[in-house]
């Protein structure tokens, strides 16, 4: 029996070909050069061969992104967006057969880049966008009817907790992401962004036909945001300087959405779930 | 008390006909129309989700079509441990979906925990075969049930492997009781990338344990004076691919079949035809085993 080189075993192999994927720059032609010596010459270069599936890891990381951020690619151009998401890969690989989560550290890896180029709105924008990916996979409970709220005796208001739908995401940011967004969907005007919309606070939910984005004044956001946190009615009206007579307004948006999934009461959580779930 | 699990969906094996790729562009209007196509098939990692459109869209359609698990990330054949995170979802859409088949790749993906989600070929060596069954066990026993191992294109062959394509599945199969997916277009792709005798591949791959099989369409690029083909799946089947498919059908018998068409996808219509197409050539064939 012939004994096999080293080189030749599979793990061998596996790490010569990582090695070529991996590598950029003029590390790469050592590594390509490396795995093109365990490669069959039949006529056509072996390196040549090899770049097929660089290109493939390459396209496949970056189209994964494309499909997450796709405003953002819109607003920066394909080669910058390209370019971004190669340096993103060098830093942040796949760590994953699935390549949804891939995005996940994206916006906050641009930050630093955008903003030194004039930009910084661009790693808000990112991360609306991925806040849509969270909420697009995320679980969508039956909704709560708003006569369970009524059940609830008026002295224990404020105490009541609503429990939100966990696919809900908030996102503040003191520029017009959601009017960015809004323009580069289907029924948007596709047109630049007006910078002087100034801040958009936005509460990404998901409905039967797909996403959907309500842009809210601060102090509508922050309620919600407070209520998303836990925290109880009263509070989330406290801490969101929400004036009281805006907040029958608030709780049938809430509920019209449906968005309440269930109702949290100190001392009686275990028998109210039961009962009003 | 045992474990006692009811079923959501209509049960029984997908049929030798021809089935379809579910794409997200063709998932609502599917839904609306309800096409008389035999089966579906779906990238198992696209649901993987706990919610969401997608989901939803294939619950529907569950209902009405037997379904076909297919993943594309697990990378079976690496060297470095399966991922049991995501093991663990694809055992979660099974249990979900309840699909009839459940398939992944004769590849590996993944090493020193970098991911290239991509299809990467294995030497056909006996340390390989060896490796892959074990791994093909693994799976199987998580799982609690066989899956289908699908044959790759590949741009390249190693100077090491020392069996044929069909020598190496055959092996797997044997060593670790899984089925085979055969696909017609990797099989034409790697005879113009590699030489690989195509006719002879077809003639060779243990019969029995073929369970389904795959057709798509192909990209030909040109480099210097050679053809590369690239399985971009993004165009209609070929009819150098529907002959060698006539081929294996002729041998194996009816097998169900899937219209892949993964980039560039078109109309569902389109889709459609293809598969009455596929749907033509099984008639064929289950008149000739008659």
């Amino acid at each position: 029996m012939n004994s096999r080189p080293e080189a030749a075993t599979l793990a061998h192999l596996q790490g010569r070909f990582a090695a070529a994927l991996r590598e950029s720059g003029p590390a790469s032609e050592a590594a390509i050069r490396q795995l093109a010596d365990c490669i069959v010459d039949d006529g056509l270069e072996p390196a040549r061969r090899v770049q097929v599936y660089r290109n493939n890891a390459r396209a496949m990381f970056e189209g994964a992104l494309e499909r997450t951020y796709p405003v953002l690619r819109r607003q920066v151009g394909d080669d910058q967006f390209a370019a971004l998401a190669q340096g993103y890969r060098a830093e942040h690989p796949s760590r994953s057969g699935d390549l949804h989560w891939v995005g996940e550290k994206f916006a906050s890896w641009i930050a630093p880049r955008v903003a030194a180029d004039g930009r910084a709105w661009l790693a808000d924008l990112a991360r609306l966008e991925w806040a849509c990916e969270e909420t697009i996979v995320g679980a969508r409970l039956p909704p709560l009817a708003p006569a369970e709220l009524a059940r609830v005796a008026p002295e224990m208001l404020a105490e009541v907790g609503l429990v939100l739908q966990s696919c809900l995401r908030t996102v503040s940011s003191r520029f017009p992401v959601w009017s960015a967004w809004r323009a580069c969907q289907v029924d948007g005007s596709g047109e630049p962004v007006d910078l002087a919309l100034g801040a958009q606070h936005v509460v990404v939910t998901c409905g039967d036909t797909g996403l959907v984005l309500h842009s809210l004044p601060e102090d509508q956001f922050l309620f919600v945001t407070a209520l998303a946190g836990g925290a109880p009615l009263g509070s989330a009206v406290e801490s969101a300087a929400l004036d009281v007579e805006a907040l029958p307004g608030m709780l049938a948006w809430l509920f019209g959405e449906g968005l309440v999934t269930a109702l949290r009461i100190p001392a009686h959580d275990f028998a109210l779930d039961r009962e009003l779930e | 008390m045992g474990d006692v699990r009811t079923a959501r969906f209509p049960g029984g094996p997908i049929p030798a006909r021809a089935g379809i790729g579910l794409r997200s562009a063709h998932q609502d209007e599917l839904v609306a129309r309800r096409l008389a196509v035999a089966w579906l098939e779906v990238h198992t990692e696209n649901y993987f989700h706990e919610g969401g459109p997608h989901l939803a869209a294939l619950e529907r359609l569950r209902e009405h079509y037997p379904l076909s698990l297919h993943g594309v990330g697990l990378g079976l054949g690496s060297v470095a441990p399966l991922d049991p995170v995501y093991l663990a979802r694809v055992k979660g859409a099974i249990e979900h979906f309840e699909p009839a088949l459940v398939s992944e790749h004769a590849c590996w993906g993944h090493a020193g925990g970098e991911h290239f989600n991509d299809l990467l070929p294995l030497p056909y060596t006996e340390e390989a075969v060896e490796h892959l069954a074990a791994r093909v066990r693994q799976v199987q026993d998580f799982l609690g049930r066989q899956i289908l191992v699908e044959n790759l294109s590949s741009y390249f062959a190693y100077t090491a492997s020392s069996l044929t394509e069909w020598d190496f599945l055959s092996a797997v199969v044997e060593r670790s009781g899984c089925g085979l997916l055969l696909d017609v277009n990797n099989i034409y792709v790697n005879s113009i990338n590699l030489g690989l005798d195509a006719e002879r591949f077809i003639a060779s791959v243990p019969a029995g344990a073929v369970q389904e099989i795959h057709l798509a369409g192909h990209r030909r690029n040109h480099v210097g004076t050679r053809d590369l083909l690239i399985d971009d799946h993004g165009s209609a089947v070929c009819p150098e691919v529907w002959t060698l498919y006539q081929r294996a059908i002729t041998r194996l018998g009816p097998v169900p079949t899937l219209i892949e068409w993964d980039t560039d996808v078109p109309a569902l219509d389109v889709l459609v035809a293809e598969a009455r197409k596929a749907d033509s050539f099984l008639e064929k064939a289950s008149e000739l085993a008659a």
